[in-house]
């Protein structure tokens, strides 16, 4: 069968394949953060540029915001399920960096870490200021909106977003190797990613 | 060529047909063996920082001939606590809404699960770390109140 004498749907389809096949072979990615700068502040008000100071080494970082009660702590539970595991490469860093930066200041996030036991190496909370963070997650395309806002029974006013809901792998070059569900992917397909980056 | 086609077809049919059937088996499911009443098991919750949110989970089961309805949930554990369920509001993008009053069809099941239908805890009163425990009481319009322990675990 000649390529040539297949009609144009066809040749798509034969495409497809290829370039399936092939980036399940390569070392392709999907694209480079290596080129910008991001400066945020961690969990103990240490300031860290983005992705500057995690290249040398493959970065797990997860998106959330800690007035978020369903899926955020699913993400936040799978960044460390995925460290538990265990098989990475010497030096990966685990982050999670919230688009809530309003709220989420270092001291929130330093609870919220606490909480689920990761107020330790080698995961890092990241926030910083409004700006900035927005300046980050449209680059690494994290999209959230203000879904529903309401008063709690003291008075208070909580708000809730919509977000994406996302975790990425990025090599030593801070270049982006997957984009996942964070919520969703299984843990053991992340970690077997992960440990394929040695 | 056409049978690749068809092939192709065949497999994204049963990846749709697939997708839907899991969703349909977490909203419920029917023909209860045993049981009375109304009963909640595998209680668990996140763990959340004070002043913060968390989430319960469990499964609620109806083991009456006749349907009920969850009107409210209370904990001590945090100020407000509501039935929420989570979902995909477009692609990529996780929301969240209330459900004020869920429905519980006679002899089924109710499953409450991260990424769907969770109790959202707002504003807990002090840490929850893995571990602890805390009671939740919820309350049925044709059933007595129903109060079980949950742990929160990571």
């Amino acid at each position: 069968m000649h390529l040539t004498k297949l009609n144009a749907g066809s040749k798509i389809l034969v495409a497809l394949i290829v370039a399936l096949s092939l980036q399940s072979c390569g070392p392709d990615r999907l694209d480079d953060y290596g080129g910008e700068s991001f400066f945020l502040v961690n969990q103990d008000g240490q300031e860290v540029t983005f992705p500057d100071d995690f290249e040398g080494a493959p970065l797990i970082v997860g998106f959330i915001y800690t007035n978020c009660p369903d899926i955020c702590s699913f993400i936040t539970a799978n960044v460390r399920r995925i460290e538990n595991a265990g098989t990475y490469p010497d030096g990966t860093q685990f982050a999670l960096i919230t688009f809530d930066p309003e709220r989420d200041r270092p001291d929130v996030l330093k609870s919220y870490a606490a909480a689920f036991e990761m107020d330790k190496a080698p995961y890092q909370f990241l926030t910083g200021n409004p700006e900035e963070i927005e300046r980050l997650m449209k680059r690494v395309s994290v999209r959230k909106a203000i879904s529903s806002e309401q008063e709690t029974e003291n008075g208070d006013s909580v708000y809730f977003l919509s977000h994406s809901d996302k975790i990425l792998l990025l090599d030593s070059q801070s270049r982006l190797v997957f984009d996942y569900g964070g919520s969703m992917t299984p843990v053991d397909i992340v970690a077997e990613d992960l440990s394929q980056l040695q | 060529m056409k049978s690749l086609y068809f092939g192709t077809l065949i497999i994204f049919i049963l990846l749709i047909f697939t997708a839907c059937q899991q969703k349909s088996d977490n909203q419920a499911s029917t023909n209860l063996m045993e049981g009375e009443g109304i009963e909640v098991v595998d209680p668990w919750a996140r763990p959340g920082a004070e002043g913060r949110m968390s989430a319960a989970y469990f499964l609620i089961s109806n083991f009456k001939s006749e349907d009920d309805v969850l009107i409210s949930v209370e904990t001590d554990a945090a100020q407000n606590a509501e039935v929420h369920e989570s979902y995909e509001r477009e692609e990529g993008m996780m929301s969240m809404r209330e459900v004020p009053q869920l429905d519980l069809p006679a002899q089924s099941t109710v499953r409450f699960e991260q990424g769907g239908l969770h109790v959202m805890l707002m504003q807990l009163n002090r840490q929850l770390s893995d571990g602890d425990t805390f009671e939740l009481t919820l309350t049925f319009e044709n059933n007595e109140p129903v109060t079980v322990e949950v742990p929160v675990r990571l």
